[in-house]
């Protein structure tokens, strides 16, 4: 039996969770901070972080889709539609989040230079209006993808504690050995 | 000598020369600038232009542009407060930006070069600011951008150095009614 995801996409999640955890404690001082050279690079720190967990999405559901894993294994109907929901909304907002930060940066006439290197395409054009309703559907976003995550690692926890049945060893590789 | 001077501009036959009446809704000064490498624009919501020239030679003319260093739009509120402060613009004791032409040269048909003073926060640097001079009905329009150092004029520094290059560009639009 197939005991988990490869380390590729196991390193991607972990990677994934630890940059958006990143993004939002900055992003959160960055709400109650005044102008000062030091929120403007964390404001380019929030921005370049978040890019990219939009890049990393792509290798990352390639490999997804790659995987052999019968994921409605040992579970009941519902729980396995919950399950792929779940799975579905944390990808479109991994996708959706970044997006509408970056299209917020843009419409404020502020382009994203990754890194401070590579000047990302520039989506929308200075729109202050436009930016506001970028700002608002980005925290919205956000805030939802926050949501799902803790329920996300809920189920994980539930499925280690409660039902033993290995699924967050797929994610946990020093969890296997004990299986 | 100066005495002399002024005496044969006085003696000199009238030049063609009228003054020409900023269209502010129409006009631009901008300047763009790099923050943590990425490229801004801002502008200035309020300057005074004096031009006088005679289109058919503008070479004889005179310009003077006056930009109110308080009238920065940078983007955001707080942004413009802080380009206001002393370690930047310093507005109260340095309310304008003042650029005065003191020759034009001709380059090509309808391009020229203005050589003058540019005197921001209390120093004075010679500039030299190319521009077009095109024709727009019965008004013209003049177009031009020139690298500016904020260190030149002491325009910001301190920790903000590493955050915004010290390198600009200025671009401006004048559109000039007769």
């Amino acid at each position: 039996m197939n005991q988990g995801y490869r380390w590729p996409l196991v390193g991607l999640h972990w990677l994934t969770l630890l940059l958006i955890v990143a993004a939002y404690v900055i992003g959160s001082l960055l709400e109650d901070m005044t102008l000062s050279p030091l929120k403007l690079k964390l404001f380019s720190w929030h921005k370049w972080v978040g890019m990219t967990v939009l890049f990393l999405l792509l290798p990352r559901l390639l490999l997804r889709w790659t995987e052999r894993i019968d994921h409605a294994a040992g579970l009941l109907p519902w729980e396995a539609r919950a399950s792929a929901a779940v799975h579905g909304a944390l990808y479109l907002l991994l996708l959706l989040a970044p997006l509408l930060g970056w299209l917020h940066s843009s419409a404020s006439g502020f382009p994203v230079v990754w890194f401070g290197v590579l000047p990302l395409l520039d989506l929308v054009g200075k729109d202050k209006a436009l930016a506001e309703i970028f700002k608002e559907l980005h925290e919205g976003s956000v805030n939802l993808l926050v949501a799902l995550v803790v329920l996300h690692a809920a189920a994980a926890l539930y499925h280690q504690h409660v039902r033993h049945d290995g699924v967050l060893a797929r994610m946990v590789p020093w969890l296997r050995s004990k299986s | 000598m100066k005495t002399l001077f002024v005496l044969l501009m006085c003696l000199a036959p009238p030049v063609l020369a009228q003054d020409w009446k900023l269209d502010a809704g129409k006009s631009q000064v901008q300047f763009v600038i790099k923050q943590m490498n990425v490229p801004t624009e801002g502008n200035f919501r309020r300057f005074i232009v004096h031009a006088s020239f005679d289109p058919a030679k503008p070479e004889a003319g005179r310009f003077r542009v006056d930009v109110d260093t308080a009238s920065a739009d940078t983007g955001s509120a707080e942004g413009d407060d802080e380009v206001k402060r002393p370690a930047w613009f310093d507005s109260k004791a340095h309310p304008w930006a003042i650029f005065t032409a003191k020759s034009v040269r001709r380059e090509a048909d309808g391009r020229y070069t203005a050589f003058g003073d540019l005197d921001i926060k209390g120093q004075s640097r010679a500039l030299a600011a190319p521009f077009t001079l095109t024709r727009q009905g019965n008004a013209w329009l003049a177009q031009g951008r020139f690298p500016l150092k904020r260190s030149t004029y002491g325009i910001g520094g301190g920790d903000w150095t590493d955050v915004v290059a010290d390198d600009l560009e200025v671009r401006f639009n004048l559109l000039l009614l007769p």
